[in-house]
C-alpha cells in the first residue's frame, strides 16, 4: 500500500511537470500563428492578447510583398534533388561498404570514418572559394552537388545493411542476379527504414538551411523560405509585422504536417543516429 | 587419428591474387566511385586549401594577388582580441547550454519513461522545436524577450525584473538568452536519445530494486543514470562539436557580424564568416577556423580520455 501511495503521489508531480512544460513548447508557436491573424498595430501594443477579429492582411500582405510562391518552388527544388541525390549515392557507396569485399574497401571507409570527426568550420571558407573559382555561386549546384558527400548518412545506411543476412545476397548471386538487381530489388527494400532516416534527415536539414542560401544565392529570385524570411524581416516597417508572423507560420507548416504524418520515423531517425555510434 | 583430422582441417585456402579479387569484386568500385569523386573535389580538396590558406593574404577581390606570410596569420590569430573574446563568449554560451539541454532532456525523458499514458503526445510536443527552423525559432525568440515582450512583462509584473531589460546591448546576458532558447529548441534530442537509452536498460533490475525497497529516486540515481553514460557521452561529445561552431542563432536573432557594437555576441564561427565576407581576408579566417577545429579536436581528445563511455 505505502508504495502505491508514493507512486500516485509521483505521477501527479510528473504529469504536472510534463503538462507544463508542453505549454512552454506549444507557447511560442501560438504566439506566432496567433500574431499571423492580427493587424500591425495590434501586435504592436497587444502582442499577447487574441485577435479581436481575425485578419488575413499578414497573409495577403506576404504574398503580394514578396513572391512567396517562387521562393517555396526554389525550397522545394533544393530541398528535393538534395534529398535524392544525397540518398541514392549514399545507398550505393553504403552497399558495397556492407556487401561487397573489394580491396581497399576498409582502408577507403576508414579513412572516411577519420574525416567524419573534422568539424564542418574547416570547409566553409575553403569550399565557398571552390565554388566561387569554378563560377557556381548564384547557381543551385553550389549548394546541391557538395552537399551530397556527406559521409555520415553512408555510415548510418551501412552500419544497417551490414544486418541484412550475407545468405540472402549470396543466394541471389548463385541464382544468377546481377548487382544492380540485387541493389534494387534485396538490399533497398530492405534497408528502407536507414533510408528514410537519411532522407528525412537531409530533407530537413536543407528545408530549414538559411545559411547555405545567404552565402551562395545572392539574386533575390533564386531566395529560398528561410532566406527571403531573413531578408525580408529587416525591410518590414513595425505596422506590417503581421506579414512576417504570417510568413514564419507558412515556412513551419509544411515542415511540421509532415512531421505529424510520419513523426514515428521522425523520432526513430533522430534515435538511430545516436544508436548507431 | 580423428583429432589429427581435424586438426589439418582448417587449412588455409591459396591465397587469390589480388587482380582477381579486384576483378571479382570490380562492382564494389562502380558503387564507391561517383560519391568519391565528390568527394575528392568536395571533401579532401577543400581540406588540403584550408591548410594552404593559412599561409597566405588572399581576398575574393583580388584573387591573384596572393602574398605569402607565413605563419603570419597564426601569429595574428593568437594575438586577436576578438577572437579571444569570441571563444569566451561561446564557452559561456555552451556551458548553459549543454547543461539545461541534457539536464532538462534527462528530467522529461526519466518521467516519460515513467509514466503509463500520453507518452506519445509529449514527446510529439516536445519534438516539435527540433524540426522547426533557426531563422523561423530565432524570429520567435527575439519577439518573446524583447523588451516589452511577454516574458519580460510577466517578469515585471511578479517584481522580479524593475523595468524593460534592453538584454542585447549587455555585455553578457545575449549568449545566455541565446542558450536559453536554443534549449528550447534542441533539449527534444537529448531526450529522444536518453530515453531510447533507458528502454534498453534491463526491466529486471528495476524489479530486483523494487523487491529490495529502493524508491524512485534511489532508482534513477543507482541504476538509470549510471547506465545511461554511454547516451550522455554521446551527447555531450557531438554538443561540444556542434556548439563550440554555433553562430547562425547570433545573426539570425539580429545581431551584425561582429555580434553587436561591443562584440558582446561575437561566436568564432561568425568571426570568422565577417573575417571572410565582410573584409575579405580569406586566409585569416581560415585561419581561424583551423584554430577552431584544434581546440574542438583538443576537447573531444579530452573527452574519449578522461570520461570515456564504459569505465576500463
Amino acid at each position: 500500500m505505502k508504495y502505491l501511495r508514493s507512486n500516485w503521489l509521483f505521477m501527479i508531480v510528473a504529469y504536472t511537470i510534463l503538462i507544463i512544460g508542453a505549454f512552454a513548447v506549444i507557447y511560442p508557436f501560438f504566439f506566432m500563428v496567433n500574431n499571423s491573424l492580427k493587424t500591425g498595430r495590434e501586435i504592436m501594443h497587444s502582442p499577447t492578447a487574441l485577435p479581436t477579429e481575425v485578419s488575413f492582411k499578414g497573409y495577403t500582405g506576404v504574398f503580394d510583398e514578396l513572391n512567396v510562391l517562387l521562393l517555396l518552388k526554389n525550397s522545394m527544388i533544393l530541398a528535393v534533388s538534395i534529398t535524392l541525390l544525397n540518398t541514392v549515392l549514399s545507398a550505393l557507396a553504403a552497399y558495397a561498404f556492407a556487401k561487397i569485399p573489394f580491396p581497399g574497401r576498409n582502408q577507403i571507409f576508414g579513412f572516411m570514418l577519420m574525416t567524419m570527426m573534422i568539424p564542418g568550420v574547416l570547409f566553409l571558407i575553403p569550399t565557398y572559394v571552390l565554388i566561387y573559382r569554378i563560377g557556381w555561386v548564384g547557381h543551385y549546384q553550389a549548394l546541391i552537388i557538395p552537399s551530397a558527400i556527406s559521409v555520415f548518412n553512408i555510415f548510418l545506411i551501412r552500419q544497417f545493411m551490414v544486418g541484412i543476412p550475407d545468405e540472402l545476397v549470396e543466394a541471389a548471386r548463385i541464382d544468377g542476379a546481377g548487382e544492380i538487381t540485387i541493389f534494387l530489388r534485396i538490399i533497398l527494400p530492405l534497408a528502407r527504414p536507414a533510408l528514410a532516416t537519411v532522407a528525412i534527415l537531409t530533407f530537413m536539414g536543407s528545408w530549414n538551411d538559411f545559411f547555405g542560401p545567404l552565402l551562395y544565392l545572392n539574386r533575390p529570385d533564386k531566395w529560398t523560405l528561410q532566406l527571403g524570411l531573413l531578408q525580408f524581416r529587416g525591410t518590414v516597417p513595425g505596422e506590417n509585422s503581421e506579414q512576417i508572423w504570417a510568413l514564419t507560420t507558412l515556412i513551419t507548416v509544411p515542415i511540421v504536417l509532415i512531421y505529424f504524418f510520419i513523426q514515428e520515423q521522425f523520432v526513430k531517425a533522430f534515435a538511430n543516429v545516436s544508436l548507431s555510434k | 587419428m580423428a583429432t589429427n583430422a581435424l586438426a589439418r582441417l582448417p587449412d588455409r585456402p591459396a591465397p587469390i591474387p589480388l587482380w582477381k579479387r579486384i576483378a571479382r569484386h570490380g562492382w564494389g568500385y562502380i558503387f564507391v566511385s561517383p560519391w568519391v569523386l565528390l568527394y575528392l573535389v568536395f571533401g579532401i580538396y577543400p581540406l588540403v586549401l584550408s591548410f594552404f590558406l593559412t599561409f597566405f593574404n588572399y581576398s575574393f577581390v583580388t584573387p591573384d594577388e596572393r602574398t605569402f606570410v607565413g605563419i603570419g596569420n597564426w601569429i595574428r590569430g593568437l594575438e586577436d582580441p576578438l577572437y579571444w573574446k569570441a571563444i569566451y563568449n561561446i564557452a559561456i554560451n555552451q556551458s548553459v547550454f549543454i547543461i539545461l539541454k541534457n539536464g532538462l532532456g534527462l528530467l522529461i525523458a526519466a518521467l516519460l519513461f515513467r509514466i503509463k499514458y500520453g507518452g506519445r503526445i509529449f514527446r510529439t510536443i516536445y519534438f516539435l522545436p527540433v524540426i522547426t527552423s533557426t531563422v523561423v525559432l530565432m524570429t520567435i525568440g527575439d519577439n518573446l524577450a524583447s523588451p516589452g515582450g511577454p516574458i519580460q512583462k510577466v517578469l515585471i509584473d511578479a517584481h522580479l525584473l524593475d523595468g524593460p531589460l534592453f538584454w542585447k546591448a549587455d555585455q553578457t546576458l545575449p549568449m545566455i538568452i541565446i542558450a536559453l532558447i536554443n534549449t528550447w529548441k534542441w533539449f527534444g534530442i537529448s531526450m529522444i536519445i536518453l530515453l531510447a537509452g533507458m528502454y534498453s536498460i534491463d526491466k529486471r533490475l528495476y524489479e530486483v530494486a523494487a523487491v529490495d525497497g529502493a524508491n524512485e529516486w534511489q532508482m534513477f540515481w543507482k541504476i538509470t543514470l549510471p547506465l545511461l553514460r554511454p547516451q550522455l557521452f554521446f551527447l555531450l561529445v557531438v554538443d561540444i562539436i556542434n556548439g563550440l561552431q554555433m553562430f547562425g542563432e547570433v545573426f539570425t536573432i539580429g545581431f551584425s557580424v561582429y555580434g553587436g557594437v561591443n562584440n558582446q555576441a561575437l561566436t568564432p564561427v561568425l568571426y570568422l564568416y565577417a573575417q571572410a565576407f565582410d573584409r575579405s581576408n580569406v586566409g585569416y579566417a581560415s585561419t581561424l577556423g583551423l584554430m577552431l577545429a584544434f581546440l574542438i579536436a583538443a576537447l573531444t581528445v579530452f573527452q574519449f580520455k578522461f570520461f570515456p563511455a564504459e569505465d576500463e
